[in-house]
């Protein structure tokens, strides 16, 4: 049981939160899916400041991990590195598909044991994907596949083989991430890995060696 | 080119005709008489600074704008009397200027509070109020007659002792050196620089993509090592400063972040400053000061910019830059055809060095007579980089023997001719008697020789500083941001941006 937490998730918009003994004391989101650098130091400030509490407070911060698009992901992750650095807190990272699965279980009785597909925009024609079973004695969805990143309807027919499963969609959001970490660290699973998951290598192409530029002119 | 040369100075009783004419343009009914001006010019209790444009060929002056600051004895409160800028000069930050330097002046003074009203329907002086920190404290209704309009009465708390020297944390992250340096004051702590080089070798040159993950993995281990070299504790840090641009969008994009998370989480200022005065500022940590003017000569992989500044915080101009490729990226590019490795800089560096600069005369990219009158201190290697590629195919097509060693000098040797000809002309044009050197290519050894040999042959002054405070770095972000502290600027806000393209004349984001 941690006293305070602050989660970051900035896969979708940019998103905060402070939670305290399994309650979220304040967030703050922005749904902008643009604009993390502008929006992740006010965002981090506002969820202190509407509860009167000073950064100091915080014991762990729980970062988005991702799979998102690169840039906004980045952001978020390197705000809860340095602001663990800053107030002395441990650091921890969440799968942000997981927190999106925990929030759907949460919030959808209708699908309380079944198998979810959480899907989200990757662009190119592609979406970032994890699939779900239910929710562990811990209270932590149970991902039996991905996260990965592909075509939808390849990766839907790829899955028929775990039978029948509902697609959900959404951004993830501090307050889950949060209450996921919370629930990781009651039961040991936590971890401190925070490196984003981009699940893509970057777009660069290696050169020919000895590369001429323009055409040929001569000869 | 023609630059506005820009001054503030004291204002004289000799301005009062100049400055009346101002007034009563600017300010119509609501204008002082020219008794009043002339008491407030004279008082003992007041300070007044004018703007004025230096025609560089007469060396006239014409002022464009006035202000007053009014402070008396051992009071802690002043008042701004008065501003005002030219109708046609606004929106070049003389207002800007004019106000910095009259708070500064309140400052020391020992004043804690500045007080001004301004009109309620100018809302670009109010803008310029609170970007400097000054707040709305009372509304006077009808207070402007006979227009009857409200006044705002505004006040700057200025804080009780600003710590004379400072310590702050810079974070450099606008290309593929993720840089951590720490200052107190002008004196350097540490200066840590993780380059991403070696991942973007095989691409033979920097990836953006790649160098904004480097950062990301970087950020802890270099705050660390950062920690370490100043052994200071992360709390003894008074303020964070940031290069917000110009640079790679995503990579500054990580520093924003991480630099916004420590401000808040520690509680102290962020400061938002612009990567390629921070090249400049980087003098302050040999030096203790920048002298100025000066012009700086700024190459990189990224930039290859000449730089006029007249004050570090106040007054920089973009004189010139590259149209097309950054110097550095030339190197790369011609290193590759020579089938050398990445960075081509040092490479082409260590080949020329058995070669003759004279051998082949390739060109001298915008120096012609035509191009001189547009661009007279822009540059472009784009030409010349295709220019060695021609050579080079014409010449196996031939099967000629070639000497790459030749090829190598002689390519370098324009690189460097253009670069320090068009600085040098920059030093001789604007009457500036020093050059400052910065960013990566300043390694290179023929840069340093052929400036040094202008310079002394122009009696122009030559700073270069040390290469880990010439390339990339954090330390040089550090000291910018010492500058602004020192200074009493205003923080920046939490919400600026990352900003690729951000011009030379934005020191600080607020």
């Amino acid at each position: 049981m941690t006293g305070f937490m602050l989660a970051i998730d900035t896969t979708a918009g940019t998103s905060v939160a402070l939670l305290s003994r399994g309650s979220v004391l304040s967030e703050v989101r922005y749904d902008n899916g643009m604009k993390h650098a502008e929006l992740i130091g006010d965002a981090i400030a506002q969820v202190f400041a509407k509860v009167e509490l000073e950064p100091q407070v915080v014991d762990v911060v729980a970062v988005g991990r991702g799979p998102a698009l690169f840039t906004g992901l980045r952001v978020g992750i390197a705000a809860g590195v340095m602001l663990a650095e800053a107030v002395g807190a441990r650091l921890m990272g969440v799968v942000s598909h997981d927190a999106l699965a925990l929030e759907t279980y949460s919030n959808r009785l209708d699908l309380a044991d079944g198998r979810i597909l959480v899907v989200t925009d990757a662009r190119r024609g592609e979406i970032y994907w994890a699939l779900y079973d239910g929710i562990d004695a811990h209270g932590i969805p149970v991902r039996v596949a991905g996260p990965a990143v592909g075509k939808h309807d390849q990766v839907t027919a790829a899955l028929a083989e775990y039978g029948q499963f509902t697609e959900v969609t959404g951004g993830a959001s501090a307050h889950w991430v949060a209450r996921l970490a919370e629930a990781q660290l009651m039961a040991g699973l936590e971890t401190d890995e925070v490196s984003a998951l981009y699940l893509r290598a970057p777009d660069a192409v290696e050169p020919k060696p000895n590369q001429m530029f323009g055409k040929r002119v001569s000869g | 080119m023609t630059l506005e040369q820009i001054t503030i100075r004291g204002a004289r009783i000799e301005d009062l005709g100049p400055i009346m004419r101002l007034e009563q343009n600017n300010f119509g009914t609501d204008s002082w008489s020219e008794a009043t001006m002339r008491d407030e010019l004279v008082a003992n209790h007041t300070h007044y600074l004018v703007a004025a444009i230096v025609d560089q060929v007469t060396g006239t002056e014409s002022v464009v704008g006035f202000g007053g600051l009014s402070k008396h004895g051992s009071h802690d409160q002043s008042d701004i009397q008065t501003v005002a800028v030219a109708e046609d000069m606004r929106g070049k930050g003389i207002g800007r200027r004019l106000m910095n330097q009259l708070v500064g002046i309140a400052r020391d003074l020992d004043a804690r509070m500045v007080f001004l009203e301004v009109r309620a329907d100018n809302t670009p002086a109010q803008n310029l109020y609170d970007s400097m920190g000054f707040k709305v404290i009372d509304t006077r209704h009808n207070y402007y007659q006979p227009d009857g309009v409200d006044a705002r009465i505004m006040c700057l708390e200025l804080p009780a002792n600003i710590k004379h020297e400072p310590i702050v944390l810079g974070i450099e992250s606008s290309c593929d050196e993720t840089g951590i340096g720490i200052v107190r004051g002008g004196t350097l702590l540490a200066n840590v620089i993780s380059s991403s080089m070696e991942l973007h070798a095989r691409f033979g040159g920097v990836v953006p993509e790649v160098a904004a993950r480097a950062h990301l993995e970087a950020l802890q281990p270099t705050l660390h090592k950062a920690l370490a070299e100043a052994k200071i504790s992360l709390q003894e840090v008074d303020a964070i400063a940031v290069a917000n641009g110009p640079g790679l969008a995503g990579a500054l994009m990580v520093g924003v972040g991480a630099a916004k998370a420590l401000a808040v989480g520690l509680g102290k200022p962020i400061y938002a400053v612009n990567h390629l005065v921070g090249h400049v500022g980087a003098d302050v940590l040999e030096r203790g000061e920048v002298e100025v003017p000066t012009i700086a000569l700024l190459v990189s992989g990224g930039h290859t910019s000449l730089l006029l500044v007249r004050d570090l915080l106040d007054d920089v101009v973009l004189l010139g830059e590259t149209i097309d490729d950054a110097a550095g990226e030339a190197f790369d590019k011609v290193a590759r055809l020579l089938g050398l490795p990445y960075p081509g800089g040092p490479e082409i560096d260590r080949v020329a060095a058995n070669g003759d600069p004279k051998a082949i005369r390739f060109p001298r990219g915008l120096t012609l007579p035509k191009d001189m009158e547009k661009h007279r201190y822009d540059f472009s290697f784009s030409g010349l980089k295709t220019a060695v590629a021609r050579w080079v195919e014409v010449a196996q097509d031939k099967g000629e023997d070639f000497s790459i060693e030749d090829v190598a000098a002689s390519f370098r040797e324009a690189v460097v001719d253009v670069l320090v000809t068009k600085a040098v002309n920059a030093c001789l044009d604007n009457n500036v008697p020093r050059l400052l050197l910065g960013g990566g290519v300043v390694a290179n050894r023929r840069l340093r020789e052929v400036a040094a040999a202008k310079c002394e042959a122009n009696g122009i002054e030559l700073r270069i500083p040390a290469f880990n405070l010439c390339t990339d770095n954090g330390a040089m972000i550090a000291a910018l941001g010492a500058q602004l502290v020192m200074a009493g600027r205003a923080p920046s806000s939490l919400s600026f941006g990352a900003d690729s393209t951000l011009p030379v004349t934005t020191v600080q984001t607020l």
